[in-house]
């Protein structure tokens, strides 16, 4: 290889994005559509630099004009440009709103929209979290951003298949609902407003 | 039938390690998030695969003949074109076979092997969003990849191990401690307190003697374990007490704890002068920060020692990297998340997080935006550099900066995709209709006189 390839390649250095079906198969790029693919058709071997070079020199003339020719409205273009794709990119990624976690395992079926329609929304609680804290809930009915947890937004204490606590602890925490209401020191229709604010939904009422 | 009578012979086979499944694992805990109202999937590919996956030959696929009890249905076992099942009920009170694709984790272990890196143990946290990768080795040095310790060593090399007995506290929820207090700590305090009576002996024996030798005295007697008192104890706990460390080190000893990091609030109270709060002594165990791991560290995934090999390419000969690799771009880049999520050989990892010529907001980078014009989604090549498996099971690669453009270039032209470096054209490839491809594949023998090229038209 020679010497002059790595410092021109560095230079030109581009970010190479492409799309992996076998019809671009010559430097593609993003800006370039498949149609417009400018393959060469000698089969002769070319040197080294001239191959690179030429993928850069294309990617350069495929840049969007309008970046070169009116300096005046480049600036305009430019963020529309990105505001367009900016929400283009937030429509589709509300389709698949799992959540990806470093380590996790993906197989092509959990790309499929069936996969993802069901991680959207919220769903009930499989583990019991007062077991988890380790807290009594009676001992709780003081602690209002608790007893709203466990309250719907009209007041009303939520069933366990929606808290997802067993029997005992569903039991204790409706039984500290009760107690704080009968206190008078917890809302009986709403939760608590200081939790609501908190939250920031004081003006929705969630 | 409902029960057949056994041989002993048998019997001892069916027991025996050959002729059984290994029993499924617990599935991967995802704790905090199962108690919150977070969406979570039941069908989702998890983290790890919980029952083994099984394979069988060829003509064996086409009869249903998997080694198991009956032969399994030939049409959704014989269409796809990776022979992998998950058998999770050989023979069910219905008297079926409980069976489904164990395709996801098998090709995603193939993939991974394909990428031919080692795992290493993991360097305070390997993502690609942390620049440093001091300290990481290979899970099967010698030094590191022992658990047949006795019981006496245990203590001194904490650092080297990865398996412990007792439970990591910063990973129970408070639930569990208060639960693993009351059943497994509560009932050994007597034990506890022989153990201590053990120590203060040997300590007092240690002294005793260092005494006669600075003053060339006779060794005094040995003191023994049954002539410590009760109140010896007391007292020596009592003055233990205010001196966090050390009875951090007796207790974790004795319960055999896993090594605990200090978490950073308190080193800096420590530099207030703030003695009391001092936890632990800085501990080199790589698995201080999170968690021992659950299986051995390289979870079988691959059993390669290290990654300094030369690859060999065959026209232009050694390569100065490794090749690089095709990720899927997952999740791009956006002001909520700062790094975007990719997909190398079906595990997810994350790109680099700082600001670099491929994730500018301006232009059309996958990294930055969605562009639903691409065929098949969104890909670049990356660059794979460490792996490891972490404390939940799962395997983390850290991906490299950035990608060497001639090892790119070689790698494409590798697949024939693009030219290569001396301006070779790839091959044109004929395209085969998905009717020669059937008929390839499928699992009829003969055709009759089509086979010999006779058609009965003519």
């Amino acid at each position: 290889m020679s010497k002059s390839l790595l410092p021109r390649a560095l230079r030109l250095l581009q970010p190479r994005f492409y799309s992996s079906s076998s019809t671009t198969s010559s430097a593609p790029s993003l800006t370039r559509s498949p149609s417009q693919s400018s393959k060469p058709t000698t089969t002769t071997t070319r040197s080294p630099t001239s191959a690179l070079s030429s993928l850069f020199a294309q990617d350069e003339l495929s840049k969007p004009s309008g970046h070169m020719n009116s300096p005046l409205g480049s600036g305009t273009e430019a963020a529309e440009e990105v505001i367009k794709h900016q929400h283009r990119t937030e429509m589709y990624l509300r389709k698949h709103p799992r959540v990806w976690r470093d380590g996790d395992v993906y197989a092509p079926h959990d790309l499929s929209p069936a996969e993802a329609k069901k991680w959207r929304g919220v769903k009930a609680p499989k583990k019991d979290v007062i077991d988890m804290l380790g807290v009594n809930p009676l001992d709780n009915y003081r602690n209002f951003s608790m007893i709203s947890e466990f309250m719907t937004p009209m007041g009303r204490i939520m069933h366990s298949k929606d808290t997802g606590l067993r029997p005992v602890n569903q039991r204790k925490m409706a039984k500290a609902i009760r107690r704080a209401i009968g206190l008078g020191i917890h809302p009986s229709v709403h939760r608590h407003p200081e939790v609501m604010k908190m939250r920031g939904r004081l003006i929705t009422g969630i | 039938m409902a029960s057949r009578s056994v041989s002993p012979g048998g019997a001892l086979l069916r027991a025996s390690r050959m002729f059984s499944m290994p029993a499924p694992l617990p599935p991967p805990a995802q704790e905090a998030a199962q108690a919150t109202f977070r969406s979570h999937s039941d069908t989702a590919t998890s983290a790890y695969p919980t029952h083994q996956v099984i394979t069988t030959l060829s003509h064996a696929r086409k009869e249903g003949d998997w080694g198991l009890k009956r032969p399994l249905p030939l049409r959704s076992t014989t269409k796809s074109s990776t022979p992998m099942l998950r058998i999770k009920g050989i023979d069910t009170i219905e008297q079926i076979t409980d069976y489904t694709s164990g395709a996801d984790h098998g090709l995603s272990l193939l993939k991974f092997q394909e990428l031919g890196l080692p795992i290493s143990t993991p360097s305070s946290r390997i993502s690609s969003l942390s620049r440093s990768d001091s300290g990481a080795r290979s899970v099967f040095d010698d030094d590191i990849d022992c658990t047949d310790i006795a019981a006496k060593d245990r203590a001194k090399l904490v650092d080297q191990r990865w398996r412990f007995s007792g439970p990591w506290l910063a990973g129970m929820s408070p639930g569990d401690f208060k639960k693993y207090l009351a059943e497994k700590v509560r009932p050994r305090r007597t034990a506890f307190r022989n153990f201590l009576k053990e120590k203060i002996a040997r300590g007092l024996n240690e002294t005793a003697k260092e005494r006669a030798l600075d003053r060339a005295e006779e060794e005094p007697p040995e003191v023994t374990v049954e002539s410590i008192l009760d109140e010896q104890v007391t007292e020596y706990l009592r003055e233990v007490r205010n001196q966090n460390a050390i009875l951090y080190q007796l207790v974790g000893e004795f319960l055999d704890l896993a090594p605990l990091k200090p978490p950073s609030d308190i080193t800096s109270d420590q530099l207030m002068g703030n003695q009391r709060v001092t936890l632990a002594p800085d501990t080199r165990n790589p698995y201080a920060q999170h968690g021992p791991p659950k299986t051995h560290p390289s979870a079988g995934l691959s059993y390669i020692r290290t990654g300094a090999y030369m690859e060999n390419h065959p026209v232009y000969g050694p390569q100065k990297e490794h090749k690089p690799v095709e990720a899927r771009v997952l999740r791009p880049r956006s002001s909520q998340h700062h790094s975007a999520k990719l997909g190398i050989a079906g595990f997810v990892s994350e790109s680099q997080a700082g600001d670099n010529i491929h994730n500018q907001k301006s232009g059309k980078s996958p990294l930055r935006h969605f562009d639903p014009e691409l065929q098949g989604g969104a890909k670049l090549y990356v660059q794979p550099e460490l792996a490891s498996v972490d404390s939940d099971g799962k395997l983390r690669i850290k991906i490299k900066d950035s990608v060497d453009l001639e090892a790119e270039l070689v790698a494409r032209e590798l697949i024939g995709e693009g030219e290569g470096l001396f301006g070779q054209q790839p091959k044109q490839v004929e395209e085969v209709s998905k009717e020669t491809l059937r008929r390839h594949y499928s699992t009829k023998t003969s055709r009759g006189a089509q086979d010999y090229g006779i058609s009965m038209d003519s």
